[in-house]
Parts: C-alpha cells; structure tokens; sequence
C-alpha cells in the first residue's frame, strides 16, 4: 500500500511526455486495512489462464529487452561513446524487469516460453541489425519496441483493473494482494519503457533512415511476438 | 477493443485441453479459501465418489486390478447403490479402447490424489528451495514406494495409461507432467526460466515412467531394483539437462564470435 502511493506519486510529478495519452488511467483501488482474516474466493480458470499469459509473455518480452540493449551497446559503443552511459542505463533497467518476471515465473509456477532460445536469437538479431545500419536506427528500433510495449502493458493494466476484483468470505469485493502487486509492477515497468521511448525520440530516432518502413517494420513483429509468447 | 477481447477471454468456460495447458498460474495460497477439490478432479474430498475410489484403491485394486470388478466389490462391500457405477465416471467420455469411463474415473483418481499425498505434507507456504526440502530423488523413491501395494497390477495400469486416446492426452500425459512439475517444485532442485524448464520436467517424467516400466517386471523384495534402477536413471537424466545447457551457452558463444567476424568485414570497407 505504501509502495502504490509512491509509484503513482512518481508518475505525477514527471513532466508529460510526448506520448502521455499511451499511459492508461486507470482507477485506484480502495485499500481496506481491517481484514486480515477475509479470504478471497479462488480465481476461475479463466482468471487463472490470464495471469499464466501475463507472466509467460511479460517475461519472454523483457528477456527480448534485454537482449536488444545489449546487441545494441554490443555494437554502438565502440563507435559511438557518447551513447554508451545512455544505453547502458536502460539495459539496466531492462535487466531488471527481466528479473522480476524471471522471479514471478518461478513463484507462480507458470511455465517460460516454449522458445526461449528463438526470442533471444530475435531480440540480438532486432538489437544488432539496426544498430548496424546506424545509431539513428537504433534508436528508431528502441521507439518502436517501446511503442509497441508501452500500448501491451497498457492493456493489460486494463484488463487486471477490470477483471480482478473479487469476493471475499466477509461479502466484500477487493483485488488480492498478488494483483495489486503485479499492477503497481507492470505500471512501474510501463512508465520506464515509455522513458525509453522518450529517450529514442531525443536522441534522434527520427532522423533514421528509413525512419516508416523500420519502426512499422519491428513494430508489425514485436506484435507478431507478442502474440506468439502468450501462447507457446 | 481490449474489453471486447476481455470479455470473450473471460467467458470462454473451459480452456483447449493441450499439453502446454497444463496446471498454470498458482495464486498465493494464504489469500485464499482453501480449495474444496483436488485439481483436476470435479468433486471433493468427502464426496460419494472420493469414498467409494478411496475405498476401491486401498481394498480391491491390489486383488482385482483397474477393473470395473473392483468398483463394483467397493460399492458392494460399502452397502451402496449398484447403479453408482455409472455415475462414476460419468465426466469420462466413452472410449473404445478402454473397458469403461467408470475405470477411467478410477485411474485418475488413483494418479491425481497420488500425487497430492506425495507433497501435501511439505509446507504449502514460503518454499525456500534451499532450505529445508527433500530431494529429488527423495520425491521420486516415495513416490515408487506408493505403488508398491499395487505393484503386480501395474503392467495393467500402464497398458491402459498409454493408449493413444483421448485419456491419454487429456489425463493421463498431463497428470504426469504436474507429477514431474511438483517433483521439482517441493524439492531442493534448482528451478529454471528458460529451456531447462521444459529439460528438466521432461527428464523427471522420463525417469518415472522408465522406473515404472521397470517395477511392473521386478521381482526383487519390496522392489529394490527398482529403487536402485530409479536413482541411477535420475542421475543419468539430470546430467543430460546439463548437457543441453552447455549446449545452448556454446551455440551462443559461436554466435556472437560470428557477429563479431561479420562486423569486422563490414567495417573495413
Ligand atoms: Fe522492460
Ligand atoms: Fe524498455
């Protein structure tokens, strides 16, 4: 409870970025304080396979994070110096996002993505080749995936404030404590991948050449991966 | 749109039976009230039905085997209706291959609470996988030992268990996995987040199934081929995952070194 009001405390005072309307509101939850005894009723099936979906394609898509910083610094900090403290602080990030759903995995005992070994392959392949074109590039590829992101982590905001709140033996209804948990993460981790985003733009992402046909291009596969990681 | 999906999400009663559905996402248990049925079986534990298969498996499956004889004694000795039977395995749908869904019922009653009884024991809460845990092999040997009671109707079971039908994927191979994913989960074993996941559950389940396969023919008292036969296989099995791990870091390596060449070329131009 008291981490939630520091996390949307946070996001207040941050100046609005470009793409504000991407952060979804979504309304907070009344806490009550007084129940310690008050179980929830079990999750349906279907509430169940939801969350196995989060998690298994949250994961695979922050292990896709990962990978992507590190092709780029793999490739740009040699030549290019001066972004190395930049990407260097949002493969950080990611690693540590990669690491959160790594540990959700395991606690919930959700199964990873079938394969794993192909998104890391992809993701260096998404990290490498544009940076290889050219920084501007790379950074185009960065605006993309975080668009892409931004947009997923959004929905699923949505659907866990819309679909989560549940009885309890005393007859009231609340989130249980593992939503509200995994709400203020991924809120935390969305306002992050839009930094991100934001980060692109400022270091030149529109100057890429072929600005459209890149970001349309990865942004048409990280929806196409998204939809596969949920499901394998 | 999110919500027009949500909502199909949402009202979709029963998910595709497939193997990658098996048991998914475990809510914190403390938070909530405690289930009522042992996952996958519909009714509880003090049900009619529990009764009468709990009954069935512990008196007349060591004598008559998976056979509707043995259902059919239970419901005589326990004074009931004949026509329970019927009632039984009425969530099986008919199959050709086996003798009844009555059966079939009783077969999984048999693997699911089974496989409860192996963990329920251990601590549902704060699993700290280097404290306090037994071992794999530990789970495993228990778990052999729990069928030595049936241990000459097991040639049966498995005759029954691996006939390609609809059983088979919706029961029987799922069954197994949570068997394998439980394994590794109450034990002191070091879990995974990517391929060893699936390595490591397939390892254990291969284990079980070959450690049974060898019970059903060992004659050794209180089956200690069998539970010597176990620990070597797991041995063997979980240096196989290893292997596959140093595979998969080495298939790395050699990418990145191949990068490495090719940006090498291109930047000399
Ligand atoms: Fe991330
Ligand atoms: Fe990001």
């Amino acid at each position: 409870m008291y981490r939630r009001s520091i996390v949307s405390k946070v996001t207040q005072k941050k100046p609005l970025s470009k793409l504000s309307p991407l952060r979804a509101k979504s309304s907070p939850t009344t806490e009550n304080t007084n129940e310690q005894t008050a179980k929830f009723e079990q999750f349906s099936s279907a509430q169940k396979a939801y969350l196995d979906r989060v998690v298994r394609v949250d994961q695979a898509g922050e292990l896709g994070a990962d990978y992507i910083y590190r092709g780029q610094i793999y490739v740009l900090s040699h030549k290019h110096p001066h972004l190395r403290p930049i990407l260097d602080h949002m493969w950080k990030q990611e690693v540590h996002h990669r690491s959160t759903f790594n540990n959700l995995q395991l606690k919930h005992r959700t199964r990873p993505s079938l394969i794993t070994p192909l998104w890391k392959l992809g993701a260096t392949a998404m990290g490498v080749v544009p940076a290889m074109l050219s920084p501007e590039a790379a950074m185009a590829c960065t605006e993309a995936v975080e668009t892409v992101i931004g947009n997923h982590y959004n929905e699923q905001l949505r659907c866990l404030a819309n679909q989560f709140n549940m009885e309890k033996t005393d007859g009231t209804k609340d989130e249980p404590e593992e939503i509200k948990k995994l709400t203020d993460t991924i809120k935390e981790f969305r306002d992050q991948e839009l930094e991100h985003l934001d980060t692109a733009i400022k270091n030149d992402s529109h100057m890429a050449v072929p600005y459209k046909l890149l970001t349309e291009g990865i942004k048409s596969i990280c929806k196409v991966a998204i939809w596969t990681a949920e499901r394998v | 749109m999110s919500r027009l999906i949500a909502q199909k999400l949402f009202t979709k009663q029963s998910m595709a039976p497939s193997l990658l559905c098996i048991r998914s996402y475990h809510p914190i248990a403390k938070d909530f009230v405690k289930p009522i049925t042992i996952e996958p079986l519909t009714y509880t534990t003090d049900s009619l039905q529990s009764k009468v298969l709990d009954h069935c498996l512990s008196n007349n499956v060591p004598k008559y085997g998976f056979k509707e004889k043995s259902i059919v004694e239970s419901i005589k000795q326990l004074e009931l209706s004949p026509s329970l039977v019927s009632v039984l395995g009425a969530s099986n749908s008919p199959s050709f291959v086996h003798s009844s869904p009555a059966v079939l019922e009783l077969i999984k009653y048999h693997l699911v609470t089974k496989r409860y009884e192996l963990t329920k024991d251990i601590p549902q809460e704060n699993i700290d996988h280097n404290n306090g845990l037994p071992s794999l092999e530990e789970l495993l040997v228990k778990r052999l030992q729990m069928d030595i009671p049936i241990g000459s109707q097991l040639t049966d079971l498995f005759a029954q268990l691996s006939m390609p039908s609809q059983f088979l994927m919706e029961t029987a191979l799922p069954e197994l996995l949570n068997l394998a994913d439980d394994m590794i989960y109450f034990s002191n074993e070091k879990d995974h987040f990517d391929m060893a996941w699936y390595t490591k559950r397939l390892g254990v389940a291969f284990t079980y199934v070959a450690s049974k396969l060898f019970m059903a023919q060992d004659i050794s008292p209180n089956f200690v081929e069998t539970m010597n036969f176990a620990h070597e296989k797991l041995n063997n099995v979980m240096k196989l995952g290893d292997y596959y791990n140093n595979t998969e870091e080495f298939a790395w390596y050699t990418l990145m070194v191949s990068v490495n060449l090719i940006k090498s070329q291109l930047s000399r131009n």
